[in-house]
């Protein structure tokens, strides 16, 4: 047995080294098993035609609040109910029937 | 991390850094780990090309376990030890099937050993023992490589092979003598006789 005992010293000192190759591969290995924050960077992600809008108006949820505003400006401007109608009056002081939004230009001109 | 600091870490911990994206980390793992796994696997297989193979992987899977590592459930050495234990397991169970399929060329161990007697230098009385531990059943050899070369204690030895301390200590008493057996016949191989 002292024998074997001295065979096992042996075979201690003399056991197998990993080669510089081998721990380069296990290297190269772990660097690409390890996740890294950084590396994990969401992709851009390719918006749709809806969604790129909705994108560029600061989101669905404004488009829609702009969308609903525009709605109810239409509706009012043409249902003109009795009580805004009323409103205007009294911002206006008076009857507007005709409300000329482009003066032409000769009226400018007559005035100087 | 700064590497002195690093070096002064628990293997375990260092796994957890390796997964938490520290690039220190694995170097310092590797060069722990790598030696003793390559000595283990070399040992058990008597194959560079083979145990380098073993080696790569069994340090492949640490990599990848390392994310799901759980603290204080085994030493890391351990797990790797017994990664290395099962895919030598599986490459001599494949060598032994080639083996058995090309029964034509079966190399006639009895004609290493002959080579063997012929020299007397360090490198043969290692292929003796090669040759000798290759005689004993594989959980034999585990034990008694892990024991009496790697140098481990029996409760890690226990924990690598997955069974208690008294079969290890079984398995290693058994396998010292079948050991002794083996090399009996080969005692000039090993240079004793010529010293006494």
């Amino acid at each position: 047995m002292e024998d074997l005992d001295d065979l096992f010293a042996t075979a201690r000192s003399t056991a197998m080294q990993p080669s510089d190759a081998l721990m380069a591969r296990v290297l190269a290995d772990a660097a690409a098993e390890q996740v890294r924050p950084v590396a994990k960077a969401v992709a851009p992600v390719r918006l749709g035609f809806w969604a790129g809008l909705a994108a560029l108006f600061g989101g669905g949820g404004v488009l829609a609040g702009v969308g609903s505003a525009a709605l109810a400006g239409l509706v009012l401007g043409f249902v003109q109910p009795v009580g805004l109608m009323n409103l205007t009056d009294v911002l206006a002081g008076t009857t507007v029937d005709t409300l000329e939004l482009m003066p032409g230009v000769d009226a400018l001109l007559a005035e100087e | 991390m700064p590497r002195d600091t690093l070096a002064e870490l628990a293997d375990e911990a260092l796994v957890v850094l390796y997964a938490n994206g520290d690039p220190d980390a694995a170097r310092l793992l590797a060069k722990r780990l790598l030696p003793r796994v390559m000595g283990y696997a070399g040992r058990l297989l008597s194959d560079r090309a083979e145990a380098e193979d073993v080696a790569q992987e069994a340090m492949l899977r640490l990599w990848r376990v390392a994310p799901d590592w759980r603290p204080g459930e085994a030493k890391v050495s351990t797990w790797v030890y017994r990664v290395v234990s099962n895919l030598c397991t599986d490459r001599l169970r494949a060598r032994q099937r080639r083996r058995a399929e090309a029964l034509d060329d079966v190399a006639e161990p009895e004609d290493g050993k002959a080579s063997v007697v012929a020299g007397m230098i360090e490198a043969d009385r290692m292929a003796a023992l090669d040759a000798a531990l290759a005689t004993l059943p594989e959980r034999q050899r585990e034990a008694v490589v892990l024991r009496h070369i790697e140098g481990l204690a029996n409760p890690e030895i226990a924990e690598i092979l997955q069974i208690g301390v008294e079969a290890v200590e079984s398995l290693t008493a058994r396998g010292k003598r079948a050991l002794a057996a083996a090399l009996s016949g080969q005692r000039a191989a090993l240079g004793y006789e010529e010293a006494e």
